[in-house]
């Protein structure tokens, strides 16, 4: 009895303890730490549950894991202080592949065979070695490539257009709730979501999320999802008035037959066509 | 329809889009879409200005529709 109570007594402040020494070691993804932490955190584990059970005395426990934890502590704190000592500790990267072309011994010196590193390509969908332009291992053993740059995924900026700028959307209803703080940091009051719902013909209470984007355009998901909601379209019809009046303009200056009024027609018309062009990635995204 | 009546048409709906260029001005977050809706908003203004000076002279030419 009284051996079972001191097991139940020790296991408790090993518990804390240990959370407390793994907290202090760092915030690190168990993913991502090198195989070397890996079995630290091992033998702390072993340690601390061959004393919580009684199999090792005490004191010698305590020994081992003031060693084991503290270690690595200042083995971490060493490798952001210096470069070389963070060579040393973490190990360098390995470039596996260069140019397009395998590094053979680099492959050999992180063991790793053809078919591994095809597999891990393949995970990073780069099935087709021919489209790699560079990989390399990092420290913690994941495999990064860099595609060949017609082998990359086309951005606007490879295109040569033009996009609006657009901020991250806030949320300021959720769960037919307003939320004060976004919405005010947004510079919009609750009357102003009142008087958009009003618009729409909903209550809040009906809304399960409301979100508005960087133009200050409302979007609403609904609990009843059997009513259609008018989704904003604002823009696209404000580009649509706009290219009908550059079309009225030139009917215009077709139909008159004063010289005056018609280079006065065909200039506005022109300077619309000027003016839809440069609104075109703000108003149709 | 009269070519008055129809420029008349053409101006309100500018003009409606001016109001819906406002709107965008004071409600978007960013400052480079402010700036071009507000570089629209002028450039409408002025064709606007355009066409209802227009719009006297054909109302001065033919009278009898004026107001249509």
């Amino acid at each position: 009895m009284q051996e079972s109570a001191q097991i139940l007594l020790k296991s408790i402040f090993l518990f804390i303890l240990v959370w407390a020494a793994v907290r202090l070691m760092g915030k690190r993804n168990m993913s991502q730490i090198s195989p070397f932490s890996f079995i630290g955190y091992i033998v702390i584990a072993i340690v601390a549950a061959l004393m919580s059970i009684n199999l090792i005395n005490l004191i010698y426990g305590f020994i081992a894991l003031l060693v084991w934890v503290s270690f690595p502590i200042a083995l971490d704190y060493l490798s952001i202080k210096s470069k070389v000592m963070h060579e040393l500790i973490n190990g360098k990267e390995a470039v596996l592949i260069k140019h397009g072309k395998i590094m053979e011994e680099n492959l050999l010196s992180v063991r790793m065979t053809g078919e591994d590193l095809l597999a891990q390509l393949r995970s990073k969908n780069a099935f087709n070695m021919a489209d790699v332009e560079f990989a390399v291992m990092e420290t913690n053993g994941t495999i990064n490539p860099y595609l060949k740059s017609d082998k990359k995924p086309v951005t606007p900026h490879d295109l040569g257009i033009k996009v609006a700028p657009q901020a991250e959307p806030q949320t300021i209803v959720l769960d037919g709730n307003m939320l004060e703080e976004p919405l005010t940091s947004l510079g919009l009051n609750p009357q102003w979501l009142t008087t958009e719902l009003d618009k729409m013909g909903v209550s809040l209470e009906n809304v399960f999320l409301g979100q508005v984007d960087s133009s200050g355009d409302l979007y609403l998901d609904l609990f009843d999802d059997a009513i259609e909601l008018p989704q904003p379209k604002v823009k696209e019809m404000l580009y649509a008035a706009f290219e009908k009046s550059q079309a009225d303009l030139t009917t215009f200056a077709q139909q008159t037959e004063d010289p005056e009024a018609k280079a006065m027609y065909s200039n506005n018309s022109r300077r619309l066509e000027d003016l839809l062009n440069k609104l075109r990635p703000y108003l149709l995204h | 329809m009269t070519v008055a009546s129809q420029v008349k048409q053409t101006i309100a709906s500018l003009k409606g889009t001016r109001g819906t260029l406002r709107v965008y001005i004071t409600q978007t977050r960013d400052d480079e879409t402010r700036s071009v809706f507000t570089d629209a908003l002028n450039e409408t203004n002025t064709i606007i200005e355009d066409l209802e000076k227009r719009l006297q002279v054909l109302e001065f030419e033919e009278p009898q529709y004026k107001g249509n």
